[in-house]
């Protein structure tokens, strides 16, 4: 009896277990219902949206996006409804939780459902090829013809898959080179001479932990030195190139050198931020946010400055862009009014504010002109400069899966478990293995 | 009797176990929304084919059996603190059990933050400036030590509870027969505690083999340390390949429950003897 009644317990523990991943499921998958179709992956027959509808659109719109923390979208919906009130459109804000893959989480569970709760989203700039493969998403594409020429070239890129335009830069954003003013005069030409010259003055700290973040701090070395991820058609492994392992070996040797700490293969922004406020090192790779924090370090303040990143010697300069863009939700019952909304948020007013109120990157390259915006952004031009020559991330569907084949294999190597040329070898075929993904 | 609880079984075990075999049955597109196929077996062949899932599979018994094991020591030791009867004896139970109720997303990020490299805490009491969570085998006994912090008070609760049911009558008539203490842990103690510590042990170790909290915060699995869930969750959640990550989670439930038969058998037993006595 006993023995029966322990044996009932585990199967029930055993089974919760086992459910937590299981029960999963239930946000993806997708029932499995759905008719099979020919197309894989492509974005033909996706809705198209109509630049007209926007003129004089009545009913109300949802705005979707993660936790408003700075406050920039409820500024920007309360304006939105003084404007547009008197015409009958007004606007709401939905905020998702403050972590990305929740937030993406979130808008794909919607989609899932068909439903139409989320008219605008603000999606992070790597998850368009993803929204836009599964027909989630408006092509926006006749109306960013309009509109192109007023934005800076770089975050359109983001926002373009399969030749279409499927959403509107709303901000955007690039990393810098950090650098003490008190011990350097500025930041080497070329990633080589900047790695030499952190050996000799005192180090530089970047993010080499298996995230995120190692990609795009991999990314800025190899697109600088050459290098591509996959092909321009999406459907080849590009990245076992000798750039790419120039790049790669470039990055190994400034650990082995000893121009960055052995414990930047476990740094994220944070960590390197910490870092460098000890006052223990000249340079650092880091977002723009860091710039505010680095004023109030006593080690720091009024020590240090940024400068874009460096060229590659014999090669190009390079950046990884971040940020967000405005897509509509195909499900949407009113796309007249999302549209309205969605051209409100990339009008110069809005990307004002954003930038002198909320300190994000304005996506059209006049802002960074505007007094109010340099006095918020004392590094204005530089980030200018930096997202006109920042790329893209690579585009694709299966990104995620490109994403970790990067930062496990290139965290690999510069922990001193493989070489540079394994790394590559390793990447090459795991990123094959995730575009043959069904 | 029998079928509401059979009932409540089905509902809370059943459903979602069957369903995520069904989702590893299929292949669901990360390309197509809503496009699937049967797929018969093949997730559980690419799933087993695949080193990173066997290397998973060791990292998570290692894991397991070195966490369990210290735990239980530890756990013992603190429930005979817990248990002597002493003044403050109240005071130490409550400090004992401080750690349990620390989420253990926090409990990661301070040992994170413990071990830092090059100015952690650790380094600079020791000195020297080793990246413990980036190289092998130290990430892993970061995690180890992290675990046990965390859920050695978890053991010690449970195995309390067992100290209590023992009669002081026992102990009293041992010492005027006069048996050193000992004989009196030995003889006494050990073995009425058997029940509470079996159970204590499985609760530990099924609990231990799906490990995740602390690797996807501390190392995000680089490093050797890879566990069972950690595969499951990246390929199902962050990759969206719903059907393989279905089968890495059902291979997981499958590893739990063998290891649960392992238990059954060889100690369940002792138990029943126990209980026959």
């Amino acid at each position: 009896m006993r023995r029966n009644r322990y044996l009932a317990l585990l199967f029930g523990c055993a089974a919760l277990m086992a459910g937590v991943v299981g029960c999963g499921g239930d946000d993806g998958g997708g029932g499995g219902g759905a008719a099979p179709t020919s197309e894989s992956g492509s974005t033909e027959g996706a809705k198209v949206i109509d630049p007209a509808a926007m003129e004089n659109a009545k009913g109300s719109v949802t705005y979707c996006q993660g936790k408003d923390t700075s406050g920039n979208a409820h500024y920007m919906i309360d304006e939105f409804n003084k404007k547009f009130s008197s015409q009958g459109l007004t606007a709401k804000l939905v905020e998702f939780p403050a972590s990305a893959d929740e937030q993406r989480n979130q808008f794909i569970q919607r989609q899932q459902a068909k439903s139409g709760d989320c008219d605008v989203f603000s999606a992070d700039v790597i998850w368009t090829a993803e929204f836009a493969s599964q027909k989630w998403l408006y092509d926006l594409t006749p109306y960013m013809e309009q509109r192109k020429s007023e934005f800076i070239p770089a975050p359109i890129e983001t926002v373009t898959y399969d030749g279409k335009i499927w959403g509107s830069p709303e901000s955007s954003d690039s990393a810098f080179i950090y650098y003490r003013t008190d011990r350097v005069d500025g930041v080497p030409a070329t990633w080589q001479a900047l790695y030499e010259s952190a050996k000799k003055d005192g180090g530089i700290v970047f993010q080499g932990a298996p995230y995120e973040g190692l990609t795009c701090d991999w990314l800025e070395l190899a697109f600088a030195a050459g290098g591509t991820v996959i092909s321009e058609d999406g459907t080849k492994a590009t990245i076992n190139s000798p750039e790419n392992v120039q790049a790669t070996q470039l990055m190994m040797d400034v650990i082995a050198d000893g121009g960055a700490p052995k414990a930047v293969t476990t740094y994220m922004e944070p960590e390197s931020l910490a870092a460098f406020q000890t006052g223990n090192y000249t340079y650092m790779r880091n977002w723009p946010y860091a710039y505010a924090l680095n004023q109030q370090a006593p080690k720091t303040k009024g020590k240090f400055a940024v400068e874009p990143f460096p060229s590659w010697e014999g090669g190009g300069k390079a950046g990884i862009l971040g940020g967000h863009n405005s897509v509509i939700s195909v499900y949407s019952k009113n796309p007249g009014g999302a549209l309205a909304l969605v051209d409100f948020i990339g009008s110069p007013a809005i990307q004002k504010a954003y930038a002198a109120q909320f300190s994000l990157a304005p996506v059209r390259a006049a802002i960074y002109d505007d007094p109010a915006v340099r006095k918020a952004m004392p590094f204005a031009d530089e980030l200018r400069q930096a997202i006109t020559q920042a790329k893209a991330r690579p585009v694709s569907p299966v990104y995620p899966q490109i994403s970790q084949a990067i930062y496990r294999n290139v965290n690999a190597a510069l922990a001193g478990q493989m070489s540079a040329e394994e790394a590559m070898q390793q990447a090459q075929s795991d990123i094959e293995k995730a575009l043959a993904t069904f | 009797m029998v079928s509401p609880s059979m009932l409540l079984i089905a509902l809370v075990a059943a459903y979602p176990i069957g369903y995520a075999i069904w989702l590893s049955l299929h292949e669901y597109s990360v390309r197509v929304a809503g496009l699937s196929r049967w797929a018969g077996l093949n997730n559980y062949t690419e799933a087993l084919g695949n080193p990173d899932f066997w290397d998973a599979m060791v990292t998570t018994l290692v894991f397991t059996a070195a966490s369990v094991s210290l735990e239980f020591l530890i756990g013992l030791a603190m429930a005979m603190a817990m248990h002597a009867a002493f003044r403050g004896q109240s005071m130490l139970r409550t400090t004992i059990l401080v750690p349990w109720a620390v989420l253990t997303v926090v409990t990661a990020i301070m040992w994170r933050t413990i071990f830092e490299s090059p100015q952690g805490f650790v380094n600079s009491i020791i000195g020297g400036d080793t990246v413990w969570l980036g190289q092998e085998p130290h990430a892993l006994i970061v995690i180890i030590i992290a675990d046990v912090w965390k859920t050695a008070p978890f053991m010690a609760l449970l195995l309390l509870a067992g100290l209590q049911t023992i009669s002081s009558e026992i102990y009293e008539a041992a010492k005027v027969d006069g048996a050193t203490a000992w004989q009196r842990f030995m003889k006494i103690t050990m073995p009425l505690l058997t029940p509470a510590i079996l159970v204590a042990l499985i609760f530990r170790t099924l609990d231990a083999l799906r490990i995740f909290d602390l690797p996807y915060v501390l190392t995000k699995g680089a490093q050797g340390t890879t566990t069972l869930s950690l595969i499951a969750q990246q390929t199902f959640a962050e990759n969206r390949i719903y059907g393989l990550g279905a089968a890495y989670s059902v291979l997981t439930f499958i590893t739990v429950m063998i290891v649960a038969f392992i238990y059954i058998r060889t100690v369940g037993g002792n138990i029943r003897g126990i209980a026959e006595d």
